[in-house]
C-alpha cells in the first residue's frame, strides 16, 4: 500500500509538474540557487578547517604542539587566533624547549617566536610581515621546502635570514635576492636562503611562510631583551606510536617549570587545528545562515506556486473528493508535488554549489572539501524547505469543501 | 436482483439542512424521510432551490445534514470519520455531474481509472478495469483521446464509465443531461437505464420531466420537503403484491403521466 502510494502520487506530480514545466523550472530554480549558495559556502569552508589538519596528517602524525595558556573556549578569541598568539604574553621559555629536546623519543622540537617590525631593503619597506624567529630544527617538522640557499642552522651567523618568497620580492624586487641585506630594528640581516613558494597561509604554525622572514631564535631573543617570547613550540617524535606518552611528559616537565601551573596546552591532532578551525567555522555559520536566507526565498516560491497550483485546480479536488479521495490523499498529493520541486532543487543546487565552489576555489589556496554532512545538508534543507512550505498549500487543498470546489469556475 | 432486501439502501429520518445564519438562514431540507430499496431508479424533481442537489450531497456524502439521520445500509453515517466518508464514496457510490467534471489534463482512460486510485490499486491494472468500462460504454476507440476532443455525450458518457469504474452499488446523477442535446440525453438515459437494469440503485435529479419515464419512482420536492413521491407503474407491475418497505406510496394523478409519456416515447421511435 505504501510503495503504491508513493507511486501514485509520484506520477501523479510528475504529471502535473510536467503540465506547467515553467512554472516548475522557475520554482526549482529557486530552490537550487538557495541551496547552491549553502553547499558552496558549507564545502569551501570545510575545505579550509581541513587544511591545517590534513598538514598535521601529512607530517606524519607524529607532531604535537605546545602552546601557551589553556585551550580557549572564549569565542571572542577564537573569532582572531592571530591576536590571541601575538599579543598575550608567552608562558613558554627557552628551558620548556630545551627540557622537551631531552625526552626519550622525542626527534626534535622548534620554537616558534613571531615578532614584528618593519623589514627594510635599500629600495623597499615592509610593514606588516610577521618575522619568525625559530632553530633550524623547523626545517624538518615543518618540512619547508628550500628553493635557494640554505636554511638557518648552527653554523651560521646570527644575522642571517631566510626569506619566503613572496617577501623577497615585495623587498628586492626579485625573488633572487641571495646575498643581499636588510635592516630590522637597525640591525642587518643577510639573506641566505629563499623558500619555494608554497601558498599556504593556513598551517599549524599560523605562520603564512610566503611572506615571513626567518630568523634565528637568537636573533628574535635580541629584540625583546634576550628573552624567549614562544608562542609555540613544535614536537616531533620519533615514532607516531609514542606522541601520546611524550605529550604526558611534556606536560609534567612543563609544569614543574613553571611550579605547577598548568598554563599551557598541548595539542595533537586535530587539536592543532582547533583555534583556526573555530574562527572559520563561526564565519562559516555566519555566512550559511545568510545563504539560509535565499533558501527561504526559495522556499516562499514554493509556496507561491503550489497555493496557484491549488486555487488551479480546485475543481479537481473537489472532483478527487468525490471519488473518493480523503483528506490526507489530497494533502500527500500537493506534499509530493512541493517535495518533488525542493529535492530537484536541492540536487541541482548541490551541484551547482560545488561547480560555484570549485571556480572560486580557483582563486584562493585551497579547495572545497567533499563531505557526507555537507550532501545530509543539502538534501535535508531542500527536504525541509519542501516539507515547510508545501505542508500549507497542501492543508488548502484538503480542507476544500467537495461542493463548492465542484462549483468552482462553472 | 432488483428484488426489494430487508436493510433498505438507503434511509432518511428527519434529515435537515440549513444554511446561512440569522435572518438569512433557511432550511433547504425540511425533514426529509426517505427510505430507498436496492435496485430501484428515482428520479427527483422540482423547482430550482427546492433542495434537490442539496439532498443529492448529503447522499453521496459530500456535505453533512444538520439534524436528522442518514443509514447507508442500515448504519448511521454520521458518525463515520472524514475518511470512511471517502471510502464509501470511492467504493459504494458513484457520482455524475451535469458539468463533468473530467480533469482536462489527464485522458479518457486515466479519467475514468481515476477513482480506482484511491482503492489502492495499481497503475496497470487500473487502466485494464478502466478500458473494460469503457468498452461497455463502445467508447474503446477514444481511450486515449483528450476530455477536450469529446462530444458533450461522449464526455458524459466518460463521466458515467467513471462513476461505474469501482462497481458502486448507488448511482447518484445530478442533472445528468443538463448540458446535453436531447438525442445526447436520450443516449445517457439508455445507459443508466442499462446500468438499472443489473441491480443498481439510481438516484437522480433532473429538470426534464420526460426523462421520468425511465424511473421506478418520482419524488417531488418543493421548499426542502417531499412532496409526492410516486411509484412509476413499471415498477408497480415488477413488485405487484410486495409493497417495498418503508415509505408509502400515494397513487396519484402524476403517476399515470409518466405512464402516457412513456408510450409517447415509444410510438415516436416507431
Amino acid at each position: 500500500m505504501m510503495r503504491l502510494f508513493i507511486i501514485e502520487h509520484t506520477q501523479n506530480a510528475y504529471y502535473s509538474l510536467k503540465s506547467t514545466k515553467m512554472r516548475t523550472i522557475l520554482t526549482t530554480l529557486g530552490v537550487a540557487i538557495g541551496v547552491a549558495s549553502i553547499t558552496a559556502i558549507l564545502s569551501l569552508g570545510s575545505g579550509i578547517t581541513q587544511v591545517v589538519s590534513r598538514q598535521v596528517q601529512a607530517l606524519g602524525g607524529n607532531i604535537a604542539v605546545v602552546r601557551p595558556g589553556t585551550p580557549a573556549n572564549d569565542e571572542k578569541n577564537a573569532a582572531n587566533p592571530a591576536i590571541e598568539q601575538t599579543y598575550t604574553l608567552s608562558t613558554l621559555s627557552e628551558q620548556d624547549l630545551t627540557d622537551i629536546e631531552s625526552i626519550d623519543g622525542v626527534d626534535s622540537a622548534a620554537p616558534i617566536m613571531i615578532t614584528s617590525g618593519s623589514i627594510k631593503s635599500s629600495s623597499a619597506t615592509v610593514q606588516s610581515d610577521p618575522i619568525l624567529a625559530t632553530t633550524p630544527a623547523l626545517l624538518d617538522i615543518a618540512k619547508l621546502p628550500i628553493r635557494d640557499g640554505q636554511f638557518i642552522d648552527s653554523v651560521t651567523n646570527k644575522d642571517t635570514a631566510v626569506l619566503g618568497t613572496q617577501l623577497s620580492v615585495d623587498l628586492f624586487g626579485t625573488d633572487q635576492s641571495i646575498g643581499q641585506t636588510f635592516k630590522l630594528r637597525g640591525q642587518s640581516f643577510t639573506v641566505i636562503g629563499i623558500l619555494k613558494s608554497i601558498h599556504d597561509p593556513i598551517n599549524f604554525n599560523n605562520v603564512d611562510f610566503d611572506n615571513t622572514a626567518i630568523i634565528s631564535l637568537e636573533s628574535g631573543k635580541s629584540f625583546h631583551q634576550g628573552i624567549a617570547q614562544i608562542q609555540q613550540i613544535d614536537v616531533r617524535a620519533k615514532d607516531a606510536k609514542d606522541l601520546p606518552k611524550i605529550m604526558k611528559e611534556v606536560d609534567a616537565r612543563i609544569t614543574k617549570n613553571h611550579l605547577g601551573e598548568k598554563d599551557f596546552s598541548t595539542l595533537a591532532g586535530d587539536e592543532i587545528a582547533r583555534p583556526t578551525s573555530r574562527f572559520f567555522t563561526n564565519l562559516i555559520n555566519i555566512m550559511t545562515i545568510i545563504a539560509g536566507i535565499s533558501l527561504l526565498v526559495g522556499g516562499i516560491g514554493i509556496m507561491n506556486i503550489m497555493l496557484v497550483g491549488v486555487a488551479e485546480r480546485t475543481r479537481e479536488i473537489g472532483l478527487r473528493k468525490s471519488v473518493g479521495a480523503s483528506n490526507s490523499n489530497i494533502v500527500w498529493q500537493f506534499l509530493v508535488e512541493s517535495l518533488i520541486i525542493s529535492i530537484l532543487g536541492g540536487i541541482f543546487g548541490y551541484i551547482g554549489g560545488y561547480a560555484l565552489a570549485f571556480v572560486i576555489s580557483s582563486f584562493l589556496t585551497f579547495t572545497p572539501a567533499f563531505t557526507w554532512e555537507i550532501a545530509a545538508a543539502a538534501f535535508g534543507t531542500s527536504l525541509g524547505v519542501g516539507i515547510l512550505f508545501g505542508i500549507y498549500p497542501a492543508l488548502r487543498a484538503a480542507r476544500k469543501d467537495p461542493i463548492e470546489a465542484l462549483r468552482h469556475y462553472h | 436482483m432488483s428484488k426489494a432486501k430487508l436493510t433498505p439502501v438507503i434511509e432518511l429520518r428527519g434529515l435537515t439542512k440549513q444554511y446561512g445564519v440569522g435572518d438569512a438562514q433557511h432550511n433547504a431540507l425540511n425533514g426529509i424521510d426517505l427510505t430507498i430499496e436496492k435496485g430501484e431508479f428515482i428520479t427527483i424533481m422540482g423547482p430550482s432551490g427546492c433542495g434537490k442537489t442539496t439532498l443529492l450531497n448529503i447522499l453521496g456524502l459530500l456535505d453533512h445534514s444538520n439534524d436528522g439521520e442518514y443509514f447507508l445500509d442500515g448504519t448511521s453515517v454520521e458518525r463515520f470519520s472524514g475518511a470512511r466518508h471517502a471510502r464509501i464514496r470511492s467504493q459504494q457510490i458513484g457520482i455524475v455531474f451535469q458539468h463533468f467534471n473530467l480533469i482536462n489534463r489527464l485522458n479518457v482512460i486515466e479519467n475514468v481509472a481515476l477513482p480506482l486510485t484511491y482503492n489502492g490499486m495499481f497503475r496497470t491494472r487500473r487502466l485494464k478495469q478502466a478500458s473494460a468500462v469503457l468498452k461497455n460504454f463502445h467508447l474503446s476507440e477514444r481511450e486515449y483521446y483528450m476530455p477536450w476532443q469529446l462530444s458533450g455525450g461522449q464526455m458524459q458518457r466518460v463521466a458515467i464509465a467513471r462513476a461505474l469504474v469501482n462497481n458502486p452499488s448507488i448511482i447518484l446523477a445530478d442533472e445528468p443531461t443538463g448540458n446535453l442535446d436531447s438525442k445526447s440525453s436520450h443516449v445517457i438515459m439508455e445507459e443508466l437505464s442499462d446500468i438499472h437494469k443489473r441491480g443498481n440503485t439510481i438516484i437522480m435529479v433532473t429538470h426534464n420531466p420526460d426523462l421520468t419515464t425511465y424511473a421506478s419512482r418520482v419524488i417531488h420536492m418543493l421548499d426542502g420537503e417531499i412532496a409526492s413521491d410516486t411509484k412509476t407503474p413499471i415498477e408497480l407491475e415488477k413488485s405487484n403484491k410486495k409493497i417495498p418497505l418503508g415509505m408509502h406510496h400515494k397513487e396519484t394523478k402524476a403517476a399515470k403521466k409518466p405512464t402516457k409519456k412513456r408510450k409517447t416515447t415509444k410510438a415516436k421511435k416507431k
